[in-house]
């Protein structure tokens, strides 16, 4: 399921909710499309457990139903974890994001001490990137929107587990962050990425 | 049964990785079946997956719980790479079963450009090209489609060529590799076995006649299992075939993204290039009822908003006029919209189109053809400038500003004056646009105007005729573009030239095509229908090194006597029908659709296969 992108899975849900007979509200104009917006894209390749997204319906539906008749019809590999019903007027959700946990699991080869070394060096002073912007290739640093990196050696194998800024003004790069730390040391990490949560303003974990 | 291991930083580092990790939705998993079939289509996946034919074979397959049927795209030069660097085998997407072991590898084969990608997917499962060195160890590798009407380029490849329609024919080869199997038969006597099966070619039992100068006489039967001709299979009743309940529904996006409703099989116009209008005959209507009935079943359980009404010619459906607004006013309230890929100029209707377009505004196409009408005669496109110009001129004033106008260039006879008469015929269709009151048209108009280059196909009334020069098709090309030039919202699209050539290479070709095939591939060649990967050097080359001189296939004019490497082939139409329509060619005369009378195409022998009358 990692490897459907973005956009794929916007489709992907689209139809899963035509399957479940679920009432969506189309945008007007020349080509009406359904109102659905997500909080945040994934990158492609990641798993998540946290994605967060905007429908607009027709009419009025009971959140349990909603969930049960879209998990009914979901391809495998995919379900609605929670459901709430909320005012039209609530604020878009990317507007409440505020951060994100992700889990980072290393390969089995992994040597621990080496990999702990090199991350305590690198989250210890400024990480420049090269950022691509519209303007072209930007050195940036990064290390204000790492919020905390915390390495363990877990039974299903090592882990880095990240909090990064996840806002409208700037999130945390996961692949910037581990480009930097390859460069720094010189050594290809071999690695899976996963989203754990998304925490929106005030640190809540729902966004009502 | 061994499976393939994918890892992630192999996927991760090719183009769309989705392509080649399965289980979208619908797909159908097997882990244990007594015959596992290896569905192949020998291009990209969202190709693959949008040809209607592979996807009614998968159904069909996998309908009986003995049968697990699996998918099979080939991969883009990236993913090519990506398998040899860490020894992945040629997998099904399914199971991920290694094609090496499954029990039966089938090809669906829709275009000759596809045919060097059959020997990249062989090669990656470390499967012997040719038949000869394939003994008993290896599946049984078979192909069909359209192409297959004249297999001889690839039959030193194939151990078996199923011609005609699919759905039943497949079952009977299952049936007969599966009794194989469990009776441990010879692959030889398996062979034998598999020809008596009607519709069933096995190029092993044939041998290529020649003369002391290599001239061809024929291909003909070494074995008394071999029928001397292949008779083309047919499936007479579409509404009881079987048909697609569940279709896959791909997570990225494909070519043909939508439902596809097929109306009909087989066409009546008999346009003289077009091999499909022979090779699918008789036409096949299927009942409205069955139509509307599967349109409700497959958007309830694909959820895709939008469906296509397929057919070589959708406007011929004898309903049509009842189906197309039954099938809109059903839908629009569920904002699932209604396409028809293949219009005919002269019969669809203007409320059709008003319709068509409450829901979404997808572009129409029309296809003349030709520039002059005495063209359009000579290749039967029973299409006049005044239909036409109807046509586009109620597209407009239902809103339309996008219309696509589909020409060849090196048609048999064709003159300046026919190239030009195609920019003619754009400029009367964008002056029609153009005169238009303001507040009534679209926007802007966009016109494309797109010109293939003939290609001369078996089966056809145009076989025996030559193919024009790259040279010319070139000149023409330019005299086109020319002509074109200042006509408002006009653009222009053409073929490469090179390509073209080589697909009427491998259209009338024979075996020894093989040996090119090898010889290309080794140089390199990989997606040759793609323009960013076709080589030319790596053909050319090909041809020297093989001794083939492709001039004698394409460019030369055959007498109607000359033994032809798909003679046979009984492809139910009659030869000394398609003589006839090759005569009338020349003189320009047309022949009429056959819902208005018998022309007697499929002669004395199965005329009653055709219940139209």
């Amino acid at each position: 399921m990692r490897f459907v992108s973005h956009l794929d899975i916007q489709r992907l849900l689209q139809r899963a909710f035509r399957r479940a007979d679920i009432p969506l509200s189309y945008s007007q104009g020349f080509n009406p499309h359904p109102q659905l917006s997500f909080a945040t894209a994934l990158s492609t390749g990641y798993t998540s457990d946290a994605e967060w997204v905007d429908v607009k319906l027709e009419k009025n539906m009971e959140a349990g139903d909603f969930l049960d008749k879209v998990n009914h019809v979901m391809p495998e590999g995919f379900a609605l974890a929670e459901c709430y019903a909320v005012e039209d007027k609530m604020p878009s959700l990317t507007a409440l994001l505020e951060s994100a946990d992700y889990e980072l699991t290393f390969a089995n080869d992994t040597d621990y001490e080496r990999l702990k070394a090199d991350i305590d060096k690198l989250v210890n002073a400024e990480i420049i990137v090269d950022k691509k912007t519209k303007g072209g290739i930007k050195s940036v640093d990064i290390r204000p929107q790492l919020i905390n990196a915390e390495l363990k050696n877990e039974a299903e194998g090592i882990k880095l587990h990240i909090k990064g800024a996840l806002t409208a003004s700037g999130s945390l790069n996961i692949e910037l962050l581990m480009g930097a730390l390859a460069r720094q040391s010189g050594r290809e990490y071999d690695y899976g990425v996963h989203r754990s949560k998304v925490e929106f303003i005030g640190g809540r974990n729902t966004p009502v | 049964m061994s499976k393939v291991v994918l890892k992630d930083k192999m996927l991760l580092c090719v183009e769309k990785p989705a392509r080649y990790t399965g289980g979208e939705l619908n797909s159908i998993v097997k882990e244990n079946a007594g015959l596992r079939f290896a569905l192949c289509f020998p291009d990209v996946y969202e190709i693959g997956m949008s040809h209607l034919g592979s996807r009614i074979l998968y159904e069909v397959i996998n309908a009986r719980d003995e049968f697990a049927c699996e998918r099979c795209f080939a991969p883009w030069p990236d993913m090519e790479n990506a398998m040899r660097q860490n020894g992945v085998p040629m997998y099904t997407l399914e199971t991920r079963t290694p094609i090496s072991e499954c029990d039966i590898v089938g090809f669906s084969i829709l275009y000759e450009m596809c045919y060097t990608n059959i020997l990249t997917m062989l090669d990656l499962a470390n499967i012997p090209w040719r038949a000869s060195e394939r003994g008993g160890e290896y599946p049984l590798i078979i192909a069909g489609g359209g192409c297959a009407c004249n297999p001889e380029p690839i039959a030193p490849f194939m151990d078996a060529v199923l011609i005609g329609d699919g759905e039943e024919m497949i079952i009977d080869v299952c049936n007969a590799v599966l009794e194989a199997k469990r009776n441990h038969m010879e692959k030889a006597e398996l062979l034998k076995k598999l020809a008596g099966i009607q519709g069933v070619y096995v190029p092993a039992l044939y041998n290529e006649e020649r003369g002391e100068n290599g001239e061809f006489f024929g291909v003909v039967p070494n074995d008394p299992s071999a029928p001397e001709k292949i008779q083309r299979r047919i499936v007479m009743d579409l509404d009881r075939a079987q048909y697609i309940k569940k279709p896959i529904v791909p997570y990225i996006p494909i070519v043909h993204d939508r439902i596809s409703l097929e109306l009909f099989r087989g066409c009546t116009k008999g346009c003289r290039f077009c091999q499909a209008g022979f090779i699918y005959r008789p036409i096949r209507e299927r009942k409205m009822d069955t139509v509307l009935r599967q349109a409700d079943e497959l958007i309830s359980c694909t959820g895709y908003d939008e469906v296509s009404l397929f057919s070589l010619s959708s406007g011929d459906y004898s309903k049509i006029h009842e189906l197309v607004p039954t099938i809109i006013d059903k839908f629009t309230s569920e904002h699932v919209s209604v396409s028809l890929p293949s219009l005919r100029i002269d019969s669809f209707l203007k409320e059709d189109l008003e319709r068509m377009q409450t829901v979404r505004k997808a572009g129409l196409t029309f296809a003349p053809e030709a520039g002059t009408q005495r063209l359009r005669d000579t290749i039967n496109k029973g299409v006049t400038e005044e239909d036409l110009l109807r046509a586009v001129g109620d597209a407009f004033e239902a809103g339309w500003n996008g219309v696509k106008l589909y020409f060849m260039i090196g048609l048999p006879t064709e003159t300046e004056e026919d190239i030009l008469g195609i920019a003619e015929l754009a400029r009367k269709v964008s002056a029609k646009f153009y005169a238009m009151p303001k507040e009534k048209r679209g926007k802007g108009l966009r016109l494309s105007v797109s010109a293939s280059s003939f290609v001369p196909k078996p089966f056809t009334p145009f076989q025996w005729e030559p193919q024009d020069r790259k040279e010319t098709l070139i000149e023409k090309q330019k005299i086109l573009r020319a002509a074109l030039k200042g006509i408002r919202g006009v653009e222009f699209s053409y073929h490469e030239p090179d390509i073209s050539v080589l697909e009427a290479v491998f259209a009338r070709g024979d075996r020894r095509l093989a040996d090119v095939l090898e010889k290309a591939w080794q140089n390199g060649s990989r997606f040759d229908s793609w323009d960013e990967h076709f080589k030319l050097e790596a053909w050319d080359g090909a041809f020297v090194s093989a001794g083939v001189d492709p001039d004698y296939y394409a460019h030369r004019s055959r007498s109607v006597d000359e033994a032809l490497p798909w003679d046979h082939i009984d492809s139910i139409v009659s030869k000394d029908y398609l003589k006839k329509e090759y005569h009338a060619a020349a003189e320009a005369k047309v022949t009429k659709d056959c819902r208005l009378g018998c022309n007697g195409c499929f002669g004395e022998r199965y005329a009653t296969y055709c219940k139209i009358n």
